[in-house]
């Protein structure tokens, strides 16, 4: 298929931009990029090969079906009343091979890869991520509907939160 | 090491005199190398410990491994059904023998010299065995696995010993089988462990994290903020869909309690203050029907968490869980959690279950994430030696030796029982167990 060069660099803005905002700690900005309705997945690993499929029956890191969830955790971030996250961890994100794999009407599906790099009471610490996107066009720009996360470390230090992902 | 850490060290540690109001801990029992080494020794491999539920061996040739101190160990479904448990090393040269955690196979076939075991552990394949061990008289049975000596399932948790020299399995979990039995009965056609797990390494004592599943004490400052998050959840949105939760359990406004079950197992319970909202409430008529009308009570409207010692947790409070923790070092310790849920629970009761699972458990949930914080600043400060005292007072003056009201109900009997689940004279049993196989003979 062949894709639009602006749709292809609207995509890579986002999803840097997104990261980024998790980063510089603009918790609001970073929620107006997700629709009301966005999802927000990070599955656990049912052996050393598979991660979960259906996150309705089946167990999860993460899994919000609306955005509700990561205003959740940055209520609780922002509350400066948990022990995990005072003080916050520093965080790092490297994106990068994004690729955007599909549109189809006004949804786009885009995947990346990520790196972050987090120091805090834990020490410095590394963890990899696949991202897979899905994206809507809107009168507001694409605002992001799926964020699935598949975080390939499954034996974990230290808390996990969306700012680590 | 040769659990050489001396025995009469070990009675100094657990300062156990609760006739003149006195009961603590040295800190050291987190801290020393020499003591870790003498806890796998002389408490995981001189006694019973969890190893798997019976659904994560569902068929004949399933396995599960896992370990029994420095024992790796397999657990395999039989064809007959019945369950058998080996030490999970090829008798050749030691290489373990599964490629995963988990898996079906028809035989345990060693990867580095390809020697086979089926799934009873007698070796039924020796790579080249003529040319290397002659045609004649070759008795391959010597190299059979070696079974653990014993393995007992009760009602679908499945534990193993090292020793033949263990009470009976009912003997040992004693007053807290009716705590297994309260999350059993829910289901007729039983529990399983619903796919999925996440293991996480805590920088603290594998005994702190017994602690922290039963003190009550911790909830209304470390979850005061999960309360809040709720809080604001439903105030944002309207209270329906499924992410409810109950708030005011959290800040300690509730009824609750806490038992010393005996031989180092150790519970706690609060009261539910929205038992409706609970996935197991759609059933109240199959209970009431099928149930002891306190057995009912028990599930629906009293939240749970028993520690069975010394490796294994059992939750049902929020969400139903089965927490498995490793023993790595002094310091480490590897903490595993599942979801078990009865089988065939109706789709939306089970996505709940695990929405609330995901929510509260968990290094990624929003509860688990800061108890692990608190435990591994509590072990940052056991370090300090000048400082060196525990102190599990709490309740000492109050509690019931014996059993309470809620206790004589539901029929079991502990060693004491507390009216709130603040108090910290459980922990009582539990360091007084820890310290009588730590002083065993051998």
């Amino acid at each position: 298929m062949d894709i639009d060069n602006d749709l292809k660099r609207d995509v890579a803005e986002l999803i840097n931009w997104e990261t980024t905002l998790l980063d510089r700690r603009e918790w609001d900005d970073w929620i107006d990029l997700f629709a009301e309705d966005a999802v927000y997945w990070v599955p656990t690993w049912v052996d050393e090969e598979r991660t979960v499929t259906d996150p309705e029956t089946q167990l999860n890191l993460m899994y919000f079906r609306n955005r509700g969830g990561i205003e959740d955790r940055v209520f609780r971030i922002e509350s400066r009343d948990s022990y995990a996250s005072l003080p916050l961890d520093r965080t790092v994100h490297i994106v990068s091979n994004i690729l955007v794999a599909g549109v189809e009407g006004d949804e786009i599906s885009a995947t990346a890869n990520c790196l972050v790099h987090s120091f805090g009471k834990h020490g410095a610490q590394t963890r990899a991520s696949l991202y897979d996107f899905k994206l809507r066009k809107t009168e507001a720009g694409l605002k992001i509907i799926l964020k699935k996360i598949t975080l390939i470390d499954d034996k974990l230090e230290g808390p996990v939160d969306i700012y680590h992902l | 090491m040769d659990g050489s850490y001396k025995k009469s060290g070990v009675e100094a540690l657990v300062d156990d005199r609760v006739d003149e109001g006195v009961f603590r801990v040295d800190r050291s029992v987190y801290t020393d190398q020499d003591i870790f080494e003498a806890e796998i020794e002389r408490i995981f491999e001189k006694g019973w410990v969890y190893l798997c539920h019976e659904s994560q061996v569902p068929e004949a040739n399933c396995y599960f491994a896992t370990d029994i101190g420095r024992h790796p160990v397999v657990v395999v479904r039989q064809k007959d059904d019945s369950l058998a448990a080996f030490i999970n090393v090829c008798s050749h040269r030691g290489a373990l023998l599964t490629s995963k955690k988990q898996g079906k196979a028809a035989t345990l076939t060693c990867r580095f010299h390809g020697w086979s075991y089926s799934c009873d552990g007698r070796c039924v394949r020796i790579k080249n065995e003529k040319e290397g061990f002659g045609e004649d008289g070759f008795d391959r049975s010597q190299y059979d696995l070696n079974p653990i000596a014993k393995l007992a399932n009760y009602r679908g948790f499945i534990f193993g010993s090292l020793v033949d020299d263990v009470d009976p399995i009912e003997d040992y979990l004693g007053a807290a089988a009716t705590w297994i039995d309260l999350m059993v009965e829910q289901s007729p056609e039983g529990l399983e462990v619903v796919p999925g797990s996440s293991t996480y390494v805590i920088r603290g004592n594998w005994k702190m994290q017994l602690e922290n599943s039963v003190d009550g004490y911790h909830v209304s400052t470390v979850h005061r903020v999960f309360a809040s998050t709720v809080r604001n959840r439903e105030e944002r949105e309207s209270l329906q869909g499924l992410k409810q939760t109950e708030g005011g359990r959290l800040v300690g406004i509730v009824p609750s309690g806490s038992y010393d079950l005996g031989n180092g197992h150790m519970s706690i319970w609060a009261q539910h203050t929205t038992p409706e909202r609970r996935p197991i409430f759609k059933k109240k008529e199959w209970l009431e029907e099928n149930l002891p009308a306190a057995h009912v009570e028990w599930i629906l409207e009293k939240g749970r968490n028993l520690a069975l010692f010394p490796n294994v947790m059992l939750m049902d409070n929020p969400s139903t869980q089965i927490r498995y923790v490793k023993p790595i070092s002094a310091d480490r310790a590897e903490v595993t959690v599942y979801c078990i849920a009865p089988v065939g629970e109706d789709a939306e009761a089970r996505s709940a279950r695990l929405r609330k699972f995901e929510d509260f458990y968990l290094t990624a949930g929003m509860a688990t994430s800061d108890d692990m914080a608190a435990l591994e600043d509590t072990m940052a400060g056991s370090f300090a030696s000048q400082a060196q005292w525990s102190d599990f007072n709490r309740g000492l003056k109050t509690m019931t030796h014996g059993a309470d009201e809620g206790a004589k109900a539901v029929g079991f009997d502990p060693v004491s029982s507390s009216e709130s689940w603040e108090n910290e004279t459980l922990f009582f049993g539990f360091y007084r167990r820890w310290r009588d196989m730590m002083l065993a003979s051998d």
